[in-house]
């Protein structure tokens, strides 16, 4: 959880360098809400000490770890209830491990949703098993309310298959 | 900003979204060129009731990666002599994407009894598994495969000449080395813009080559023949006289340890005796006159044969017939 923390941190630190995020139709819209995606990059430094931190993706091959960011910001002066945000997973990719286990995911297609660790998938012999990371559709965050002028973060890292 | 509430999920209603991406389902990863193509909808409800809303696409292009394996197809050394010998290698794609393989050998082989010169590399056009001169296409220089697909691998014969002055039981290496043409070195080096699609390659885990080690190992065989006569005379005695029987014993070894084909041990009956019907032994075994039966065949007119068929090195087979001198 402390690295998750960490990255959030890096990518807030980002967010603002960048800037204003572009208004387009979205203006309509009292909640505003931006996508991005970032490459984890690990290195070693001199006494042996691993560090990751996110860049704007290089090189995208099969087993990179990638995190998607979304970005929203209430812009209006009301308040935006029950506010859910839904990602579906790109096929070539499947959540990374260390995705926080208290995620809501769905591994269906969005039909049913819960905790990695509470959610089965059927195989085709009709054997159910645990749901893994891989099985993984779609991610999920609801936040009761955002405030007017409030503005955040959901991320969720990711493997290429 | 309440970091916490970021990672904090609850559980709430939520709307389908829309996705779709088409990427092949592969052992060695997305296939170079997929686009990963991600989008979010968030909704909620204010004052004016419920809302929908989407974040733009964001979108990544998977690269290429470069990877290669080479196998040997033989079960073991092939059995050489002088002369060509036919080596198969296997050259797999282990990559994303489409590439192309510059193929090289080397005969000369640390630790090798001899070195053979190579003659061609030839790709299994026919996918038949076994080199066809004139219909397996013979790679000129630069020895480049086609491209394979990810995945997909690629027979490749090499034919080399066996020296003359070789000795039974030597043997010898060669390697067969394919090279991705886009480049090869340090796993993660990057070729950029050159991969699918004008996206970047990358050098994977194989370095971008591979090679393989074949193996021949010399069998020369020899065939030795020795022909015996016995006479014994009506008599009791051992006189060549008219009526006397002659059992002649060819004694046929095969020495090396390679082995022979098709070995057939054939003699004609002398003029002035007579074939004695069904006299045929091989190895103490009675054979019959008749052919197709068995392995001999006999007769007056056309003499005795044997088919000893393929016969291993350091066997030894006894074949005896008999005749009536006139």
């Amino acid at each position: 959880m402390n690295n998750l923390k960490k990255i959030v941190a890096a990518l807030l630190a980002i967010g603002c360098a960048a800037g204003p995020l572009a208004v387009n139709a979205q203006e309509l819209n009292a909640v505003e809400v931006s996508g991005d995606v970032k490459a984890v990059q690990t290195s070693v430094d001199e006494s042996g000490n691993e560090t990751t931190q996110l860049v704007d993706p290089g090189v995208i091959i099969p087993g990179g770890r990638l995190v998607f960011g979304t970005d929203y910001t209430n812009n209006s002066d009301e308040s935006a209830e029950n506010f859910v945000v839904t990602n579906p997973l790109p096929s070539a990719v499947r959540l990374a491990p260390n995705a926080d286990p208290d995620l809501i995911v769905s591994v269906d297609g969005g039909e049913t949703w819960g905790t990695l660790a509470a959610l089965s998938v059927t195989t085709e012999d009709g054997i159910a098993r645990s749901a893994t990371h891989g099985d993984v559709t779609h991610v999920r965050w609801t936040l009761a309310s955002i405030a007017p002028g409030e503005s955040g973060r959901l991320e969720y890292p990711a493997i290429i298959r | 900003m309440d970091t916490h509430k970021l990672i904090k999920p609850l559980f709430a209603s939520s709307v389908a979204a829309i996705f779709t991406i088409s990427v092949p389902a592969l052992a060695e990863g997305v296939s170079a060129g997929t686009l990963i193509e991600n989008t979010a909808t968030a909704t909620y409800e204010d004052g004016e009731g419920p809302q929908t809303v989407d974040s733009n696409t964001v979108v990544v292009r998977v690269d290429e990666l470069l990877d290669v394996t080479v196998t040997s197809l033989d079960g073991g050394p092939i059995g050489a002599d002088p002369g060509e010998a036919v080596l198969t290698f296997e050259v797999t794609n282990q990559g994303n994407g489409p590439e192309a393989y510059e193929l090289s050998v080397n005969p000369a082989i640390a630790g090798n009894d001899f070195d053979t010169i190579v003659v061609n590399i030839a790709v299994d056009t026919n996918g038949n598994g076994t080199y066809d001169p004139g219909v397996d296409e013979i790679l000129t220089a630069p020895e480049a495969t086609q491209v394979l697909e990810a995945d997909e691998a690629l027979t490749v014969f090499v034919i080399v000449t066996v020296p003359d002055g070789v000795v039974d039981g030597q043997a010898s290496d060669i390697e067969l080395t394919a090279e991705a043409v886009t480049g090869i070195g340090v796993p993660g080096t990057v070729f950029a813009g050159q991969g699918v699609d004008g996206g970047d390659a990358i050098v994977g885990p194989t370095g971008a080559d591979g090679s393989a080690i074949g193996s021949l190992l010399v069998g020369i065989t020899s065939v030795d023949l020795t022909k015996s006569v016995s006479v014994v005379d009506p008599f009791g005695g051992t006189s060549a006289v008219p009526g006397s029987i002659a059992t002649f014993t060819i004694i046929a070894t095969v020495g090396g340890s390679g082995s022979v084909d098709d070995l057939i041990v054939a003699d004609a009956i002398p003029e002035g005796t007579a074939y004695a019907d069904e006299s045929i032994t091989l190895d103490g075994a009675d054979l019959t006159d008749a052919s197709g039966d068995d392995a001999g065949e006999g007769s007056d007119a056309t003499g005795i044969s044997v088919d000893l068929g393929t016969v291993a090195g350091g066997t030894v087979h006894t074949v005896t017939f008999d005749v009536t001198i006139d």
